[in-house]
């Protein structure tokens, strides 16, 4: 159950042991440039990685180093996942700022030219009148803030088909006993969990198992046909404060058959589903294929 | 696995025309633009002296330019790097720590840091975009291996984690464009690997966590990081 993989048929195929020393006795150093730069090796395999690289020979180390650069290139251009930070964050960050570590030499670090500094669009506003900058830091953020609040919420939801609610009510636990820390088991046997079946459009239905003590639902797919090639399902939890879909995750056809937990749902005024291209879309592109109110 | 865009785009241009006049996006027609940027240079990284406001070429040069101000002990721009930043290092920390708090603190704690080791921002090692989140990961991580058990993060990370990661809504077309490239060159990493970066980056499990969870064999795991993320580098043109 090897991976493979065409581009890289160059490189030195599979070989990895079960732990990091040996892979690091067997020459393969540079290999293990990519699950480092993941942060996926704990403390004591990091360092066993650093102190092989100290000692090892320049070669090896400057390949370890190049392929961790563009891994780290790599996770930040692709894993791009923004929160607007609580308020008045910056605030506190600012008002606690230690005196800084100056390096010694002021021309250590080369100055580009202004000229050759681009305009930043939503760039904030310097403190020419002696304001505070953190108000008119502000200031810029509650503006783009209201350019962000999507103007097609409103016609997305309009456009959804009624939901049906089919039932409401206690929810019974018995086929789910099987681990208690299991955190699907954790919703379903939770003691204020309420259900909810909805029409999925094209075929079956959506089972919503919500406990509000867990802020957790269990989304249960029932006979929904797989997602037309291509497609798969994308699901949505949509803010009560009218802001934009948060995407929860993606359903392919082998997901279907599985149980998904979605949390932080207090927030949230309804979960819905939609069709989007492999690998999920940044905001809903069609209208929803099914969707449950979360009435919590 | 093929891409999204081959069949909308009809009058697909020789491949290699880089003409940066052609590359920058004209605002009257979006739509065309996307298509043309798509098909011309299908993962390469827009030339810098093209890059339009919003791309990470251009936000970069822009930190570059900042970090080197609050080496100096810049307040405002170190304000301005917190504007330019902060929505994505608290969304990151969100994910993997899930708990308001914690990822507060530890979006305090980055910009700290950014702070204190500005002056020991390298751009030979990399870009500052990559060099913040690289302290934003490993602060997120040791965070959630010291707060929560390994069980705890699995069950955290659940199906709240599992979607494409692409889910800043920018409105700037060069911004649009790179989470096009994302969202096509993720799509050809095999599901595995998807899901094993996936689940280390924003689950914070270590490589030995993922394979405990997916049932896996630790070497395969490994494989599929390292196979995944070079796939992935090829496709988006990371040099």
């Amino acid at each position: 159950m090897t991976d493979t993989n065409a581009q890289n048929s160059g490189r030195v195929p599979g070989g990895f042991a079960a732990d990091i020393a040996t892979d690091l006795a067997s020459g393969r150093a540079a290999d293990l440039a990519e699950v480092y730069a993941l942060d996926a090796v704990d403390d004591a395999e990091r360092a066993a990685i650093e102190s092989y690289l100290l000692s090892a020979p320049q070669a090896e180390r400057a390949a370890f180093n190049e392929r961790v650069r563009q891994a780290r290139e790599t996770l930040a251009t692709s894993f791009t996942a923004e929160e607007e930070p609580p308020a008045g964050l910056l605030d506190r960050i600012m008002a606690s700022l230690p005196s800084q570590d100056v390096p010694a030499a002021p021309g250590a670090h080369p100055s580009h030219a202004p000229s050759a500094v681009p305009p930043v669009v939503a760039r904030p506003v310097r403190e020419p009148s002696g304001r505070p900058v953190t108000d008119e830091l502000g200031d810029a953020r509650r503006r783009r803030e209201e350019r962000r609040r999507p103007q097609g919420m409103r016609g997305w939801l309009v456009g959804v088909a009624a939901a049906a609610i089919i039932a409401l009510g206690g929810v019974g636990v018995g086929a789910y006993v099987a681990n208690q820390n299991d955190p699907l088991n954790q919703v379903m046997q939770a003691g204020d969990v309420r259900q909810a079946t909805v029409n999925v459009a094209g075929g079956g239905t959506a089972t919503v198992s919500l406990s509000t003590s867990k802020d957790a639902i269990v989304v249960k797919m029932n006979d929904v046909p797989a997602p037309p090639p291509g497609k798969v399902y994308q699901m949505w939890l949509i803010p009560k404060d009218g802001s934009a879909p948060v995407s929860q995750g993606l359903m392919d056809a082998e997901a279907l058959s599985k149980p998904a937990v979605v949390k932080g749902i207090s927030t949230a005024a309804a979960l819905g589903i939609t069709v989007e291209p492999t690998g999920g879309s940044a905001s809903p592109t069609t209208p929803t294929v099914a969707e449950a109110p979360l009435g919590a | 696995m093929t891409t999204m865009q081959v069949d909308k785009c009809p009058s697909r241009r020789v491949a290699g025309d880089h003409d940066p006049a052609a590359a920058r996006p004209d605002p009257r027609s979006a739509a065309g633009t996307l298509c043309l940027k798509v098909m011309d240079t299908p993962n390469a990284p827009i030339p810098e002296a093209a890059a339009p406001p919003g791309t990470p070429a251009d936000v970069n040069r822009r930190l570059g330019a900042l970090l080197e101000q609050i080496a100096a002990g810049d307040q405002a721009a170190f304000a301005e790097f917190y504007e330019l930043t902060s929505r994505r290092v608290f969304g990151m920390a969100r994910r993997v720590l899930i708990d308001v708090e914690l990822s507060e603190d530890t979006t305090q704690e980055v910009f700290l840091q950014v702070w204190q080791n500005a002056s020991k921002f390298n751009p030979e090692a990399g870009s500052p975009l990559a060099w913040l989140m690289t302290i934003s990961h490993r602060r997120a991580v040791d965070k959630v291996r010291s707060s929560q058990s390994s069980t705890d993060r699995e069950a955290k990370y659940g199906a709240s984690s599992q979607d494409i990661d692409h889910d800043s809504v920018s409105d700037e077309v060069g911004s649009r464009l790179e989470a096009e490239a994302v969202v096509r060159c993720l799509a050809t990493l095999t599901d595995t690997q998807q899901e094993s970066v996936r689940l280390a980056y924003y689950g914070g499990l270590t490589y030995r966590e993922v394979a405990e969870k997916l049932n896996a064999a630790v070497p395969t795991i490994k494989s599929r990081i390292r196979d995944g993320l070079i796939r992935l580098k090829t496709c988006l043109g990371v040099s």
